[in-house]
């Protein structure tokens, strides 16, 4: 019997070694292909739309892209781990997080951590410290902090695989740079431990992108007890892989020291977010949740919208007639013969998503005694938990007016960027705004109101509000309702007077304007009464720069 | 080790064991929307315990069966009981047109007082009883009788119209299903038949075994919009045991109408679907050891199933159910289909990820999965092994037009075309992704030990054993299942724990079975 035992488990280690060995024997690694079968060359850019892909069958006897390739490849990594933030009243508060480790400057700039392959390919030159970019930025106190132009957006860790170019036969599958994911692990534990964000980093991608995330789990140095692992749901996908979903009880979860790339072809343009699935009333309320979002194809499609549409229906992926019950774009109802060449919300061909400027708002509650018991080694109770911080991307007011990415000094003794991304809205007079709005909390409903200027909803859970004969069911609101787990995207509009061609003939007066919760109780920064999910709105003679960062003449 | 140490692992311990228990008992159970049909219902409202997974048994009231029903539904269900009470309480099926009567005994505590059922959505007439707020109402013994048309189909809540705040907390609500009494000829034909043949003995995905119907109808609703393929329904309500803890104390006293137990404020523990919390939500339907709790939440489909999800809110508050893997589209509430102002041909409810459930609302969506999109072939095939498999797409890419082909609903811009960069066993190479080296992974119970759907892919993708060390899918057999799990739960994160201990509360598992899997909704 114990031999038979023996001899079962001598199979299944031998099985492990050979399942290991196409996987790199590495633990920590990031993976950005410069081609594929959907991007044969290097896509380091996003080419017009013009027209639907169409494929062939090749020698492996499946369909490659024959023409109109669209799209492009993008890259991010993202550490998990943990963290502390400065909340409103000053507070430190522990968190489990996601912390950024491609894309630093970006980041610190309130943008995306998503590369193309010809900038998330590039190793650092220079040496990390613990806390860069804030430390290379010379930050100096908790809060806002100038920024000295970081320079840096590639993958951290990233370097030559060394071991490889010096044995001819691997040297001969890999680059001659020796890129090919390896990475050095001194750095991305210096740059990822205790570097965590709240929100977790933001993530943009255009549709038919390939889009490869990798998660590094760095270790949560003030809970070693907890050796927890960590994953990524992409909340919302449809058709989505049970392996890439995320939910460990489902698929597989990465241990501490380990990288796991995520791959997905962008689904329909909308309002996503994502978030670790590890005990997800623990992990979320501790700050695992960030935001995702998918542009339309119609951003890169010049010619009028309805053709655009037309076209697109040439793509059974995503083309939307009355046969699929799960699709919210048909061709609109009414060809309003809206040119392109615009930015918007989705594929509309209508031209009634369209922005000027766009911005990923994230709200968010936090427990301060959930994240007290998180940080000192506690059991957690959840029927208690209650909300005292009210966050709009990670900060409560007055925070989220303050522009630059706040830093938070950290148990590692340096200055941390934890709250990146500000809650400013500018918007020019007489342009439109895009809230791409997500609710993270896990505890209950929030809403959101604007003072002052209109809401327009036009999706909802990352789909265009149409019915299936084409008809826009938008509506005007002032405040929105939202669970934790739901997004929806908001149009607000600084003009005062629409002409019927959509030109503004009466501006809105410039001035600040206010979004705020009637919630009163969370208009709160825990002890103090004043604060909490509230943020300004500019309506600006001019704006420059399209999302968090730009300036407001 | 310190004691605070010490209590951690004995939390994480206890929830390690819940979940190997869940496993055990959670094994090939499946769902749908059992029920009694009728249309004469004698109803019981009675006290009982029900059991919850921490191991409490919670006093509460439910309606149950005064003898025998007319019948259970679906006829492929075949263990169906109804005792005097049960949380939620029957599932009442009628067809449309049907003139429905309800005759209800009040067999609570003395000291409970009257109760009642209110039926939203219909216009009740009442026979006997004695007058109550909202409706006749049964005193303590007595009885009351409800009589209705079931003038339009759809899914609607019932519950009672007697003191709400306590007796709808104590568990005295139920869900009514009008079946539609015209089936549009577009559920019966074209890919709904497809779906049905693929079901049938000649599915070369499983030969000489037929998959049973266990669906109520083939249309939720008098619509072509409306048609589906399976059906589930879901209650939502959440407990406090305070409350059921000194209902049951002032349970004997012998006064009639006397009990006073404050609704507030209320801190509910256990957050329930149909009566359950999870795992044991994922136990069978009718499993012996719920006599109080006969309906479980543990959908299965097949892909390119239209799935009808009939979803009732009851006791206070809303719960974000968020259903991973695909959108669900809103097609009614309250029995109440929403089409385009312009095309009554057309569907206008919104497309949800997460759909809010409201104390006193039922919505009834449609949600499917295919796989569509993924830009990989997730049955993994490998045209270089000589597979020649044939996968030809119909208008909208999906291989229907082979119902009994291994690869039916197939999405064939993906065919053949590669995951994974380098793969071990039998599944195509040169794709995009290099997986890690799997002893850096933890694998869930219902991981199918891989990242390929059904038995046959996982199987060639991972050798003979059809086992990835190190092992552990205990939930979703590799060899036997190998379905695409998908969590389907409150996203009120802290609603998925069981009297604050994770996991438990609001969450399933939804598996998304190959057509080799053979799903039997009577286990």
């Amino acid at each position: 019997m114990a031999s038979r035992k023996l001899g079962a488990l001598l199979v299944l280690v031998g099985l492990a070694l050979i399942a290991a060995r196409p996987a790199n024997a590495q633990s920590f690694q990031v993976q950005c292909p410069t081609s594929t079968i959907t991007h044969p060359t290097a896509a380091n850019s996003e080419p017009a739309y013009t027209g639907a892909t169409t494929f062939a069958t090749g020698a492996g006897g499946y369909l490659t892209p024959a023409s109109h390739v669209n799209g492009a490849i993008k890259c991010q990594q993202i550490s998990g781990g943990d963290g502390f933030a400065t909340m409103g009243d000053g507070t430190q508060t522990y968190l489990f997080a996601f912390g950024p480790l491609s894309g630093l400057q970006d980041m610190a700039n309130g943008l995306p951590g998503t590369e193309f392959p010809s900038v998330f390919n590039v190793p650092y030159g220079g040496t990390f410290k613990p806390g860069d970019p804030a430390t290379a930025d010379g930050a100096s106190s908790i809060g806002p902090n100038p920024l000295s132009g970081f320079g840096y957006n590639g993958a951290v860790g990233l370097a030559p695989d060394r071991d490889c170019l010096a044995d001819p036969t691997c040297a001969a599958t890999i680059p001659a740079s020796g890129i090919n994911g390896h990475v050095d692990t001194r750095p991305i534990m210096d740059v990822g431990v205790m570097n965590g964000n709240i929100p977790a980093p933001l993530m943009v991608i255009d549709e038919d992108d390939e889009f490869f995330l990798t998660l590094t789990n760095v270790g949560q140095v003030m809970r070693p007890d907890l050796f927890e692992q960590h994953t990524v749901h992409f909340h919302g996908y449809p058709n989505a892989s049970a392996f890439y979903d995320g939910v460990p009880d489902a698929s597989v979860a990465i241990n501490i020291g380990g990288s796991f790339t995520y791959y997905y072809l962008a689904p329909d343009a909308g309002t996503y977010f994502w978030h670790c699935h590890i005990t997800p009333p623990e992990h979320l309320q501790m700050g695992m949740v960030g935001q995702i979002y998918v542009r339309p194809r119609q951003n890169r499609w010049s010619g009028d919208l309805y053709s655009g549409l037309t076209a697109q229906q040439g793509d059974l992926r995503t083309k939307c007639d009355s046969t699929d019950i799960l699709c919210s774009n048909p061709l609109p109802a009414v060809n309003t013969g809206a040119s392109g060449g615009g930015t918007y919300a989705y594929n509309d061909g209508d031209g009634t998503t369209r922005y000027d400027v766009e911005y990923p708002i994230q709200i968010h509650g936090f427990d301060p005694n959930f994240h007290f018991v998180g940080m000192t080694f506690n059991p957690e109770a959840f029927t208690d938990m209650k909300d005292k911080y009210f966050l709009l991307n990670g900060r409560s007011y007055p925070d989220t007016v303050t522009p630059g990415p706040l830093a938070t000094q950290s148990t590692d003794g340096s200055l941390h960027y934890s709250q990146p991304l500000p809650a400013i809205i500018n918007i020019p007079a007489g342009g439109r705004a895009l809230l791409r709005i997500a609710d993270l909390d896990v505890t209950e409903y929030q809403t959101l109101a604007s003072l002052g200027i209109p809401m327009t909803v036009v999706g909802y859970n990352a789909k265009l509000l149409r019915d299936q004969s084409g008809n826009n069911l938008y509506y005007n609101t002032n405040s929105i309702t939202l669970a934790g787990g739901e997004s929806l995207d908001v149009i607000l509009d600084a003009c005062a007077v629409r002409a019927s061609d959509g030109s503004c003939t009466t501006l809105m007066a410039t001035g600040t304007y206010y979004l705020y919760t009637p919630n009163l109780d969370h208009l709160s920064n825990d002890a103090e009464n004043f604060g909490g999910l509230m943020t300004e709105v500019h309506v600006c003679n001019s704006v420059v720069g399209t999302t968090f960062g730009n300036t407001c003449n | 080790m310190s004691a605070t140490n010490m209590k951690i692992m004995i939390e994480k311990t206890r929830l390690t064991l819940l979940l190997v228990l869940a496993l055990l008992l959670a094994a090939k159970a499946h769902a749908a929307a059992p029920g009694i049909t009728g249309p004469t219902f004698n109803l019981v409202a009675t006290p009982a315990f029900i059991s919850q997974p921490d191991g409490a048994t919670v006093y509460s009231w439910g309606y149950g069966c005064n003898g025998n029903p007319a019948g259970y539904a679906p006829a492929a269900i075949t263990t169906g009981f109804c005792n005097t009470m049960q949380v939620p309480g029957p599932t009442l099926i009628v067809t449309q047109g049907q003139t429905v009567t309800v005759n209800l005994i009040n067999q609570l505590p003395s000291a409970a007082g009257n109760t009642s059922i209110l039926f939203p959505g219909f216009n009740v007439t009442t026979t006997g009883g004695v007058p109550g707020l909202l409706t006749q109402e049964a005193a303590h013994l007595g009885t009351v009788t409800y009589t209705f048309t079931a003038s339009t189909p759809g899914t609607r809540a019932y519950y009672s119209g007697t003191q709400g705040d306590l007796q709808v907390e104590m568990g005295l609500y139920g869900a009514i299903i009008v079946l539609p009494s015209a089936i549009p000829g577009a559920c019966t034909s074209g890919v709904h038949a497809s779906n049905a043949t693929a079901r049938g003995s000649s599915s070369l995905a499983h030969p000489g075994v037929t998959e049973h119907d266990f669906r109520l109808a083939a249309a939720a609703y008098s619509h072509p919009g409306a048609c589906y393929d399976r059906e589930y329904l879901f209650q939502f309500s959440e407990m406090d045991p305070r409350i059921h803890r000194e209902a049951e104390e002032q349970s004997t006293r012998t006064c009639t109408g006397c009990m006073s137990v404050a609704t507030e404020p209320y801190v509910p523990a256990y957050f329930m679907i149909n009566g359950r919390s999870m795992p044991d939500l994922m136990d069978p339907n009718y499993a012996p050891e719920y006599p109080h709790q006969p309906y479980n939440g543990n959908p299965h489909m097949h892909p390119g199933e239209l799935t009808l999800l009939r979803v009732i809110g009851t006791t206070r508050w809303q719960h974000p159910f968020h259903e991973h893997g695909n959108h669900v589209r809103i097609l009614a509430r309250d029995g109440n289909l929403i089409l385009s102002q312009t095309d009554p041909n057309s569907l206008a409810g919104p497309l949800l990820f997460t759909t809010t459930t409201t104390p006193g609302l039922a919505f009834d969506g449609i949600y499917y999965w295919t796989g569509k999109g993924l830009n990989w072939d997730p049955y993994g095939h490998n045209s270089a092994s000589g597979s020649t498999l044939p996968c030809t797409p119909d208008p909208d890419g999906y291989n229907t037009g082979a119902p009994t082909a291994i690869n039916y609903f197939e999405w064939c811009q993906d065919h053949n075309k590669p995951l994974q960069t380098a793969p071990f066993g039998d599944i195509a190479g040169g794709g995009p992704a290099t997986l890690p080296d799997p002893n850096i992974f933890a694998n869930g119970a219902w991981f199918g030990g891989s990242p390929y759907l059904g038995p046959d892919a996982t199987v060639r993708a991972v050798g003979s054993t059809g086992t990835t060390p190190p092992s552990g899918t205990v939930a979703n057999s590799p060899t036997d299942e190998a379905g695409f799990a998908f969590m389907w739960h409150s996203h009120n994160e802290r609603e998925i724990t069981t009297n604050n201990v994770f996991p438990g509360g609001m969450l399933m598992m939804m598996l998304v079975d190959s057509r080799e899997f053979v799903i039997d909704e009577s286990k």
